[in-house]
């Protein structure tokens, strides 16, 4: 595997991960996470590779829950924990114009 | 239309008739006041953790039963990632690699035509909370947030909006009568986003896919892909391309209009949920699930055709299911289907409309339906005496006969009676008879009448208007 990211694969991960990456920080990213990726593809050559492995690692199913009701958080109180609220309504600024 | 081969696909979501959220136990309701029904867990507040409401995943196997899909087994879930406030977790927690449902159909009747709309994939999943954009900010509600969801995905296996609209009514009938979703889509419980292109033949690539959203009826469907085909064609014809985008439809304007041009795919980065470990289905657990299902539309159709109702009546009724469940409680009483059927779809319904009522918050029990409909049919009881009668017969607990004596009803039934009063006034009125004679309707209409005040209004007017006219078309 190749051990260097291009620099559109850097850019396109910083977008992904909302972070702004400087011109003279992208050779050294391309890099670092080239290493990354090839220390991860290292699982594909596991024998015996469980997918089920990933998603829990103990022989458990899923425990459920009854379809029932119990009381909410107040409003009141969800609205301490926000910065901006209009009314009821959680205030937040416009991330996509529509 | 263009000479392009159109293909649609159809990614329809529901929510489902739970009582809570698909991983909190916070309330699963629509139209409360904004963020009244959430919790810690419904706003992703840090360690929190989610725990699979049962009935939602039962909800899914009936989902896959009723619309023909294999059932998984094993499957589990997997967090789609993306930045936006609709979701504060940063991720969806969805189906994307074991979707509980897979290789369906919805057979459709286009024109006489039977067609099986192949259903991909069913995934259940989370939805977002609302946002409401103004100026400068967007406001968040997360009341819907958490609500549970299916996703029904067709393969683009359609090729018109009739088509379009076909598959989308049938699949809420299906699934309102398998108590899956009440598939309200003016209130956002079924929403369907369409994709379109079209190809000059069939051996040709699929054409540029144009998403159409924010379809706000079922009529909206096949309208709406139909104007994006006719939109498509036209910039073809012209030389022009264009990029793959995202499309509202317009219900003003009657067509779709541009909401964002897709520069690249999507990159969700999906993972599989930690949080909620693998779920095993046991075939004993899914009958369990699917005994509960109440008959569907199509074998209620087949019923009510044997029974001889109307294919109107029976489409009528099917479009009303809590009156086809009440009807259905009297497929094997013997009672005549279509005289029941016009009852309910008739004075029975005019009341319900009004009064804004459910059959079954009414008084109309089992044995008095059953009388009604005997009476009705024996001619003891005429329609006129069931409108008079209406409001007591469904909000009093009196039956049928204690109601008719109160109402001093004695109908004559006996046809020999009903012939003699008949006889009588075809003797009295000569002239009306000879004006008959020579084709005058209106002389028919003085007749039946003086037949009706005879009687003093006991005569069933069908009845009286058959030997009326048998007895005169003997002169």
């Amino acid at each position: 595997m190749n051990n260097k990211l291009s620099r559109e694969e850097v850019l396109h991960v910083a977008e992904l991960a909302k972070v702004r990456i400087k011109e003279d920080e992208l050779e050294k990213y391309q890099i670092d996470l080239g290493k990354i990726f090839n220390d991860i593809a290292k699982i594909d050559d596991v024998s015996g590779y469980d997918d089920a492995i990933i998603i829990s690692p103990f022989h458990e199913d899923a425990r459920l829950r009854d379809d029932e009701e119990v009381e909410e958080v107040l409003v009141s109180d969800i609205l301490k924990n926000v910065p901006c609220h209009s009314g009821n309504y959680i205030e937040v600024p416009v991330v996509i114009n529509e | 239309m263009s000479n392009y081969i159109p293909t649609i696909g159809i990614e329809v979501h529901v929510e489902l008739n739970t009582n809570t959220k698909i991983f909190s136990n916070s309330t699963n309701g629509y139209g409360m006041s904004a963020n009244t029904l959430v919790n810690e867990i419904d706003l992703g507040y840090p360690g929190t953790l989610p725990l699979l409401n049962q009935e939602v995943l039962n909800i899914g196997i009936k989902a896959c039963h009723v619309l023909h899909c294999k059932i998984r087994h094993e499957m589990h879930f997997d967090r789609k990632n993306y930045f936006y406030p609709d979701n504060p977790k940063n991720y969806q927690i969805t189906q994307s690699r074991t979707p509980i449902g897979y290789d369906g159909y919805v057979e459709v009747d286009v024109d006489g035509v039977k067609k099986k709309i192949e259903i991909e994939e069913i995934h259940i999943e989370e939805d977002t909370c609302k946002s409401a954009h103004r100026k400068n900010v967007t406001l968040l509600d997360f009341n819907r947030a958490g609500v549970p969801l299916l996703e029904i995905v067709t393969k683009p296996c359609m090729t018109s909006g009739v088509e379009a609209m076909k598959y989308i009514e049938k699949l809420r009938e299906v699934l309102l009568y398998a108590s899956i979703s009440d598939c309200k889509i003016e209130e956002g419980s079924m929403r369907c986003d369409c994709n379109v292109s079209i190809r000059k033949n069939k051996d040709d690539p699929f054409g540029t896919k144009v998403e159409v959203k924010n379809i706000g009826s079922i009529s909206s469907v096949g309208v709406s892909v139909d104007r994006e085909i006719e939109r498509q064609a036209a910039l073809y014809d012209k030389g022009e391309s264009f990029k793959e985008q995202t499309r509202r439809f317009d219900s003003k304007l009657n067509d779709t209009v541009l909401m964002r041009v897709k520069e690249t795919g999507n990159d969700y980065r999906y993972f599989p949920e930690p949080d909620i470990p693998y779920i095993h289905l046991t075939d004993s657990y899914i009958e369990n699930v699917l005994s509960s299902i109440s008959m569907l539309p199509d074998e209620r159709r087949e019923k009510y055709k044997q029974l001889g109702m109307s294919t109107v009546n029976i489409e009528k009724i099917i479009s009303n299911k809590s009156l086809s469940d009440f009807l259905n409680s009297f497929l094997t009483s013997n009672i005549d289907m279509q005289i029941a059927s016009n009852l309910l779809l008739g004075d029975i319904s005019s009341y319900l409309n009004k009064t804004n009522k459910s059959i079954c918050e009414t008084k109309l029990t089992y044995d008095k339906f059953i009388d009604l409909v005997q009476k009705s049919s024996h001619r003891e009881l005429t329609s006129k005496n069931i409108k008079e009668m209406l409001v007591d017969i469904l909000e009093s607990d009196k039956d049928i006969v204690t109601l008719m004596k109160e109402a001093g009803i004695s109908n004559i039934t006996d046809e020999k009676e009903v012939l003699r009063l008949i006889l009588k006034v075809i003797e009295n009125n000569g002239e009306s008879v000879s004006s008959y004679l020579e084709g005058h309707d209106r002389a028919f209409k003085y007749l039946m009448g003086q037949v009706m005040k005879e009687s003093g209004g006991k005569i069933d007017p069908l009845v009286a208007s058959t030997i009326l006219k048998r007895e005169l078309d003997k002169k």
